[in-house]
């Protein structure tokens, strides 16, 4: 049997797979001898000791580094040609279909199509960015409007994934067919949550993944304002043990733009709900920059947070002249406290190790970025604070090539 | 200081074109037409654009376009507005422009447009500012701008800007140093860059520069060499260039040669690739490097090319 027909076999015999990976052909015997200790019996009929191209047990596919070229090439050409059947005949077909007399066996067509979905899946495993064979998918299975159909193309993209984490093709993919799926077969909210659980397995093994944090993203503007709070509610966990994933932190921020978009009417309780959320978010940041010093993700999080507070004590009192000593007032209250913050960080306790610098560097640059933000009428008292501050002084020890910064407050 | 190996990088992006087998490259294949304006673009910027036979690449290029009117990234495959562009720009690299059926590739670019202003990849419905940048400078080079709805499509593009001051693939998405190269070229080229806070966009990008010299494309990762174009273009764009150390990137550039069989790679070390090749070359060229052609930020082309364009005939 040739290598393609072998890969493509497993995959139809074994549709459970869920994960697939290179294995380099030494690693073969170690397998073998793992397996033989693990498994006394030799009912187990996956196990093929004499294999040393592909390896698939407890539904993992490994395959060989030195049959990647030949199978790749293989696959490629395989899934070429029954493109091209598949489009010839599909045009034979509609022409056909004009001509009324003519009836076209529809078992052909079918045979076409299955050799396309056969050889475009090999070929997806071997190389999971050739967007021509994700659309020839797209073609077949929305000309079918099956949900199991959609399913498997969730499965398919799902185990490229489990080995290229950052695979654009495949995460288009999910999204083409989640569009396709919503509301007519499939609970929306259901798939959210699986989709929102499956980025976090990816984003586990794959570190600042930009594309699997994205599609998460995506998914929020399909979430309930439930939803929304489950869901940084569920992260939040997540994030503090990965202070580092600016991705991980942009989604939270995402969910609270959100959560703070959501309004059904007019119901004050919701404003009080979406300051909470911001003041927890700013409690538990700051909880964590104490801890992890030095993390630009975290401070850059602070930024926004802060933001969104005095934003929000600045609508919430806008317009009526009576409250706004109390938005004053609560400003001024929070800079004293973020002065607080500031300073031990801005000091460099210890020149020794880079995350001290580092906590200089960003503390201080948070807190200007801060004043950039805040409106003109505030700076004069602000001002005052600084010098207290000392921030211009800080800011030339610390980061001297960022000096310029402070011409553009234009304090 | 190292100095950049102007015949090795020449030697390497013809060699690469001729390496047809291995792994690599048989999974790139699909992308051919990138490589070509990667490769291309970047001998035309190191003065040595003669080097390759024109007809050739043209009579390829002419077989990848389809019915449609767009690009595929090589022959057999499907056409996608990101090869429609680089087909667009070789073809402009060659001064050669007259061989398209304008109206043809205008009519596939205008037919990505989505109500909301944004643009589609192809016909599959992937939305991304990556597309509405592809879209507008393709049309910009055809000089057919009008064809689309300028206005939805900056809309769109703003409605993608962060509190952060950059902007991500969709609204909401994270701010990502390619994306806000994207959306403030199509900015720029729409003359929509008033709707850019400078200040705030640029205090995020040159934040970007780590202790290297090199440039990130996003908070906490590691300096990579295609962001010295990414970054860099956008902040000549909005003219914020000074607000980063210029000498210190042009050191971590060099330093990611390979000065013994040319290329350049992402970091100090690390293998080379014609991506990283075109996108160092292209880095250097906007800090000004001696004996490189300059190149245009917005178009990505070099700046002759884009007067030729605009100012003859």
């Amino acid at each position: 049997m040739d290598l393609l027909n072998q890969l493509e076999t497993i995959l139809e015999s074994d549709p459970l797979i869920d994960e697939v990976g290179l294995i380099h052909p030494s690693q073969f015997i170690t397998l073998s001898k793992e397996c033989s200790e693990s498994s006394n019996s030799s009912a187990d009929g996956a196990f093929r000791p004499a294999n040393t191209k592909f390896w698939n047990r407890d539904h993992k596919l490994g395959i060989s580094t030195e049959i990647l070229l030949p199978v790749c090439k293989a696959a490629k050409s395989a899934f070429m040609d029954a493109m091209e059947q598949y489009k010839t005949h599909s045009d034979l077909s509609v022409n056909k279909h004009e001509d009324k007399n003519m009836v076209y066996p529809s078992s052909s067509c079918q045979s076409f199509e299955s050799e396309v979905m056969k050889h475009s899946r090999a070929l997806l495993l071997l190389s999971c960015d050739l967007g021509t064979a994700w659309n020839a998918r797209k073609l077949v299975v929305s000309k079918k409007q099956q949900l199991p159909m959609f399913t498997d193309e969730l499965h398919l993209s799902a185990l490229v994934l489990s080995y290229s984490h950052k695979s654009e093709q495949a995460w288009s993919h999910r999204r083409w067919v989640i569009k396709m799926i919503a509301g007519k077969y499939s609970n929306l909210q259901q798939i959210i949550a699986k989709e929102s659980e499956l980025v976090e397995k990816i984003a586990e093994r794959s570190k600042m993944n930009y594309r699997a944090w994205n599609h998460r993203c995506w998914l929020v503007s399909y979430m309930t304002r439930e939803q929304m709070l489950y869901e940084l509610k569920k992260s939040r966990d997540w994030a503090g043990l990965h202070v580092a994933d600016n991705s991980c932190f942009h989604y939270r921020r995402r969910l609270m733009l959100g959560i703070s978009e959501n309004k059904q009417g007019d119901d004050p309780s919701y404003d009080v709900e979406n300051y909470q959320v911001v003041k927890e978010e700013l409690d538990l940041n700051e909880a964590l920059i104490k801890r992890y010093i030095g993390r630009e993700a975290l401070w850059l999080h602070r930024r926004f947070l802060s933001l969104c507070l005095i934003r929000h004590w600045m609508t919430t009192t806008d317009g009526i002249s009576c409250h706004s000593t109390s938005m004053a007032n609560e400003i001024n209250i929070f800079l004293d406290k973020e002065l607080c913050l500031l300073d031990p960080c801005s000091t460099i306790q210890d020149m020794e190790f880079e995350d001290f610098e580092a906590q200089a560097i960003y503390s201080t640059m948070y807190f200007l970025w801060l004043i950039k933000q805040i409106p003109e009428f505030r700076k004069i008292e602000l001002q005052e604070k600084l010098k207290a501050g000392n921030l211009k002084n800080i800011l030339h020890k610390t980061c001297p090539e960022r000096s310029f910064l402070w011409d553009v407050l234009e304090l | 200081m190292a100095e950049l190996a102007v015949d090795k990088h020449v030697k390497y992006i013809l060699a690469v074109e001729k390496n047809k087998d291995s792994f690599e490259s048989v999974v790139m294949d699909h992308l051919r037409m990138n490589g070509a304006y990667w490769g291309l673009t970047a001998l035309d910027l190191l003065g040595k654009l003669d080097s390759v036979n024109v007809d050739e690449v043209i009579s390829w290029i002419l077989k990848c376009q389809h019915e449609s009117g767009g690009f595929s990234g090589n022959i057999g495959h499907d056409p996608h507005i990101l090869y429609t562009l680089s087909a667009v720009q070789v073809l402009a690299l060659f001064n050669k422009l007259d061989v398209l059926d304008i109206d043809k590739v205008a009519t596939y670019i205008t037919g990505l447009q989505n109500e909301d202003g944004s643009f589609s990849g192809d016909m599959w419905g992937e939305v991304d500012t990556r597309f509405s940048y592809i879209a507008i400078c393709c049309l910009s080079i055809l000089c057919c701008l009008g064809k689309i709805n300028v206005e939805k499509a900056v809309s769109y593009i703003l409605s993608c800007k962060n509190l952060d001051g950059g902007f991500g693939c969709t609204p909401g998405g994270e701010s990502h140093a390619g994306q806000i190269f994207c959306c403030v070229g199509a900015l720029a080229l729409t003359g929509s860059l008033h709707y850019v806070d400078k200040d705030l966009l640029g205090w995020w990008l040159c934040e970007r520069q780590v202790k290297s010299g090199g440039l990130n494309g996003r908070p906490e990762k590691l300096p990579d060499v295609c962001y010295s174009w990414w970054v860099l273009s956008s902040l000549i764009m909005i003219d914020r260039v000074h607000w980063i150390d210029k000498e210190k990137l042009v050191k971590f550039i060099l330093d990611c040669q390979d000065v013994e069989n040319g290329g350049i790679s992402d970091r100090p070390d690390d293998a080379v690739d014609v991506y990283h090749t075109y996108f160092g070359v292209a880095g250097l060229s906007l800090l000004n490097y001696p004996g490189l052609k300059a190149i245009d930020p917005a178009y990505a082309l070099p700046v002759d090319v884009v007067n030729r364009i605009f100012f003859s005939g």
